[in-house]
């Protein structure tokens, strides 16, 4: 119970909110236009939202939030699900827009209210009545439906139509609404918004010219799903407020799911979310994981067995192993001294995050600054080399620190402040007593800043050239041209100086960066299964069938079925053998020739105990459970029964499966 | 590695395009005829099934006492906004039935047999609306009726609802309406779902919205166990067919059909529900039902529709019976309510 409330704690709401503020702008820009417009044509805003179709529910929410907020109009959302036809889209339409209404003015207007509900509830009554008084009801339901809330307002606002997915409504009735829309522009300004998943060439494959005429159209690009995604890291994953972190193959795997199979944000925060699940399922000590303060309190509360947990960690092992014997002992036997490491150990994890995250955006500043990006271009994947293994240690680490090497002088110095920035922003956050080494970095950050600033002035020959190639191979080349032929001492400052620099990130990386693996108590915090992701989101349905009717040993470890290679024992379940008869013919199986092979493997299996006598009885029980098998595999989709000839079934699958 | 994968690749698209090259097929001509066997009937096949033993089972055993270590992992994903299917080789439907019986004896549940040839989503909605929430009435159309739903369990946060299906990919469900409605319930937070699926295809079902809906957590739970209730509705080929027809049944061998014949049949359905309270009701002369398909141009000689009458015949869709006078009379030999269901279905195609 305890673990459930964590698990929901913080982490939904802030994830809503920072979607909402993703798409301030573009909304801000659609409300604009949608009050501007003024036109004898259907003004559209047609909104270019990517193929990431679940995610499109939550822009579409705030938007008509704005678009509400703002007085402009009343807005009926449209989903292709629900208007099949015309006479369903025009409903559903009345009946948004009229509930818009009773909602903006609960209960200034009694009788409008009244008017209004009976109405719905005619039209509900039955689609008879309701389809003969369409055409009433839309000449004169609407312009009058208008006039009475717009004399109110003094303008007359807008209403907006949100058709919330453009490709999935049947293009007859989006050219019929189009064209109805159009004749009663002038007594209803009607403002439509499509949101559309693929291109806006979809509009004019979908509309004809003689509509597409009828509306005048602006496009807006919506923010894509990778920048989408990286925010959404930044905001989880690289912040100290939460206590929950995910392992490096778990966020690979979901990573992986994003960009190769769905794009969508959504389905990235469900498998987050699985993952906590999962780690406050599985993991007895993640109790602990949570904000500094309370788990130390909780860590002192720990029982017994909790505290046979703790040793039992192999990262706490590792630790144990490292500690003179004395503490050895105590630590292994006493509860009370194991609750004070352990409360010490959290600490140290504590600053540890604390200190990577900053020193990862450090990091992250240099390398994707560089060509080629030897590291990667964004931080996600910067974050994974990290968790992966010390980052030092790698190629990539290695070509990118020559790179930062020669560096010029503008962009180092970009750099540094952008640095000096990220210091200062995480020091204000800390306010711990690790902030010490911070500050006196800063003030070094500082220091190399002014010095740098006074150089040009100091030498002015050598770097003024330095200056004029931006290019780093040239650099580069100049740069060496001018080691070997001599050595300026000036130049020598500056590249003490950049070196210096580079050195000290270097050793900011060697000193932060270590991977979560090798921290103490890490298995905390960090939830690292990543098959269990893999198994439940992104399941293969087919290949555990396939390995079960192939090797049925998987499954059931009786010795009889173990068998080798590609043949199958003939002990194996019934299924599994017309299975792998089956395997062996073309597109057509001929049933009795199936039968007959059946038998000839059943008989073999029971070897030569069957006597003559029981025969008959046993070509019954066997074509029994032939149909079983058979009506088996048809349900599972692998055959279905065939016209093309008398008695023959017809294979669904190919090949080897 | 990958270029290992990719010749794995090319030989599944070989394999294919072997598979299906020639129109010609070389299997034997022998027939299930002339095996000099008689054809097993439903009830005998029971019998002798029932008699063997099932083998491994032990093993089997093990297995579902794995799975059913999972339930109260189950009972907290449910909780936490996630949909459970389950899927792998072997009959779920007692390993759900024990989650039900073990788990969910308290809570209100209701169990939806995908596999069962007649289930419609309004049979569903149906006993949801009726059962779980006393509503009396009927709605014009399922998404009507869903939307009631919804609106109720949006007001009424202490409704809870499990609901089980065995076989969510079964006939009757895996059509798009039927998932989509489907889809929708089971994103309400206070219905859960738990499904199983075995059908190979079946995440065919399921574009991208449909998925977010669902909220799916994919368990594998292979039993080996047969499919004994759920093949006992596959109208087995080598099995004798008994008499009454199913309405997945009568909808495939309709859906084979032209527009015409569709149209006729669909003539015959409406005029034999017309007169379903008429107890002396014979069925419908052939003159007179001739009279009304030129009426709606469906046929234009008295010989294209005796053709169309015989088809109907042997797949069983009509029986003629000869009237007092010596005329003849067609009935349609499936009884009104799936009858009524059938042109429903029909109406929502069309």
């Amino acid at each position: 119970q305890q673990i459930q409330e964590e698990l929901n704690k913080q982490l939904f709401d802030n994830l809503v909110s920072f979607l909402r503020q993703s798409h301030p702008d573009f909304q801000e820009k659609t409300t604009e236009w949608t009050r501007g417009m003024k036109s004898r044509e259907i003004p559209t805003a047609a909104l270019v939202l990517g193929v990431n179709v679940t995610d499109h529910n939550l822009t579409f929410r705030s938007l008509t939030d704005v678009l509400q907020n703002n007085i402009t109009p009343y807005i009926a959302m449209l989903e292709a699900k629900n208007c099949a036809g015309i006479k369903n889209l025009m409903q559903k339409l009345m009946e948004q827009l009229m509930n818009c209404q009773i909602d903006e003015e609960p209960l200034e207007d009694e009788d409008y209210v009244q008017v209004s509900q009976k109405r719905i509830r005619c039209s509900m009554s039955s689609l008879v009545t309701w389809y003969e008084s369409v055409t009433k009801k839309t000449d004169t339901g609407t312009p009058s439906k208008r006039a009475s809330p717009s004399s109110k307002y003094g303008q007359y606002p807008p209403v907006v139509v949100v058709l919330k997915d453009m490709e999935s409504f049947s293009t007859k009735v989006l050219q019929d609404f189009i064209v109805i829309s159009s004749e009663h522009i002038h007594e209803l300004p009607l403002v439509m918004v499509f949101g559309i998943a693929t291109s806006p060439m979809m509009i004019h494959n979908v509309l004809p010219h003689s509509v597409s005429s009828l509306l005048c159209i602006e496009l807006f690009q919506s923010l894509s799903c990778k920048e989408h995604l990286s925010t959404v890291i930044d905001k989880l994953l690289l912040t100290p407020q939460y206590p929950f972190k995910l392992g490096e193959k778990a966020l690979q795997v979901l990573i992986n799911i994003f960009l190769y199979h769905d794009f969508s944000v959504q389905n990235f925060i469900k498998g987050y979310q699985l993952c906590i699940v999962e780690h406050f399922y599985s993991q007895p000590l993640s109790v602990l994981c949570c904000q500094l303060a309370d788990a130390k309190t909780r860590a002192n509360a720990l029982s017994h067995d909790q505290c046979e947990n703790v040793r039992r960690l192999p990262s706490f092992r590792r630790y144990v192993e490292s500690q003179v014997a004395e503490k050895q002992i105590a630590l292994l036997t006493e509860d009370s001294c194991l609750k004070e490491t352990v409360q010490e150990l959290l600490q140290d994890l504590h600053i540890y995050h604390e200190n990577y995250i900053s020193a990862l955006r450090c990091l992250h500043v240099f390398t994707s600054f560089l060509p080629k990006h030897p590291l990667g271009k964004q931080i996600r994947e910067l974050h994974c080399t990290c968790l992966e293994d010390r980052v030092w240690e790698t190629e990539e680490y290695e070509s990118s620190l020559q790179l930062a090497r020669m560096l010029n002088k503008s962009d180092l110095v970009t750099m540094l402040q952008q640095c000096v920035e990220i210091f200062v922003s995480s020091s204000g956050k800390q306010s711990d007593e690790i902030v010490e080494k911070l500050k006196e970095f800063l003030t070094q950050f500082q220091k190399l800043e002014a010095e740098a600033f006074q150089e040009p002035d100091v030498s002015i020959s050598s770097p003024k050239e330095l200056q004029k190639k931006t290019d780093l191979y040239h650099l580069q080349k100049t740069l060496l041209e001018l080691k070997e032929s001599k050595r300026s001492k000036k130049l020598t400052k500056f590249e003490l100086l950049r070196f210096e620099v580079v050195d000290y990130i270097d050793s900011l990386v060697r000193k932060y960066l270590l991977p979560a693996d090798h921290k103490t108590l890490h298995e905390v915090v960090y939830f690292n299964t990543a098959s269990v992701l893999r198994e439940h989101l992104n399941a293969a349905p087919r290949i555990a069938l396939h390995t079960a009717l192939n090797n049925p040993y998987c499954y059931l470890k009786n010795q009889a079925l173990r068998s080798d290679g590609g043949s199958i024992s003939n002990k194996a379940p019934d299924i599994c053998i017309v299975y792998r008869l089956h395997l062996e013919c073309g597109r057509l199986i001929n049933l009795v020739d199936w039968l007959e092979a059946f038998t000839t493997v059943m008989m073999a299996a029971e070897g030569p105990n069957a006597d003559a006598a029981s025969s008959d009885q046993d070509d019954d029980v066997i074509h029994a459970r032939f149909i079983r098998a058979v009506s088996e595999l048809e349900l599972l989709g692998f055959i279905k029964p065939s016209k093309q000839k008398t008695d023959h079934v017809a294979r669904l699958t190919w090949g080897g499966c | 590695s990958k270029k290992n994968e990719e010749d794995k690749m090319s030989n599944l698209v070989e394999e294919y395009f072997e598979a299906h090259s020639s129109s010609k097929v070389l299997t034997s001509d022998r027939t299930l005829q002339k095996l000099q066997k008689k054809r097993l009937n439903q009830q005998t096949l029971h019998d002798l099934l029932r008699k063997t033993p099932l083998a491994y089972a032990d093993e089997i055993k093990r297995l579902n006492q794995q799975h059913e270590n999972l339930f109260s992992k189950w009972i907290l994903q449910l909780h936490l906004g996630f949909n459970i299917v389950l899927y792998g080789l072997g009959s779920k439907r007692d390993l759900l039935e024990k989650f039900r019986t073990s788990v969910l004896k308290d809570n209100v549940h209701l169990v939806v047999n995908g596999y069962f040839p007649s289930i419609t989503v309004r049979s569903i909605l149906n006993s949801i609306t009726e059962e779980v929430l006393d509503h009396v009435g009927t709605f014009r159309s399922p998404p009507d009726q869903l939307e009631f739903i919804i609106k109720r369990f949006k007001e009424d946060s202490s409704l809870e609802l499990y609901i089980l299906i065995h076989n969510l990919d079964g006939q009757m469900l895996r059509g798009e309406k039927s998932q989509q409605i489907l889809a929708q319930l089971s994103s309400l937070p206070n219905i859960y779902f738990i499904a199983s699926v075995d059908h190979i295809n079946a995440p065919l079902m399921w574009d991208q919205a449909k998925l977010s809906l669902y909220n799916w957590l994919w368990y594998e739970t292979t039993t080996f166990s047969p499919y004994v209730e759920e093949t006992s509705y596959e109208n087995s080929f080598l099995v004798q067919q008994s008499g009454s027809l199913a309405l997945s049944s009568l909808t495939h061998v309709l859906r084979s059909l032209t527009l015409n014949a569709r149209g006729i049949f669909r003539l015959l359905a409406q005029y034999q529900l017309e007169n379903k309270d008429n107890p002396s009701y014979p069925g419908l002369s052939f003159q007179d039902f001739y009279q009304q398909c030129r009426e709606a141009f469906l046929v234009n000689s008295d010989l294209t529709l005796r053709a169309q009458l015989t088809e109907f015949r042997d797949h069983k869709l009509i029986r003629t019976k000869r009237g007092t006078d010596g005329v003849e009379y067609l009935l349609i030999p499936v009884d009104d309510s799936t009858l009524t269901d059938f042109l429903e279905k029909e109406d929502e195609t069309v």
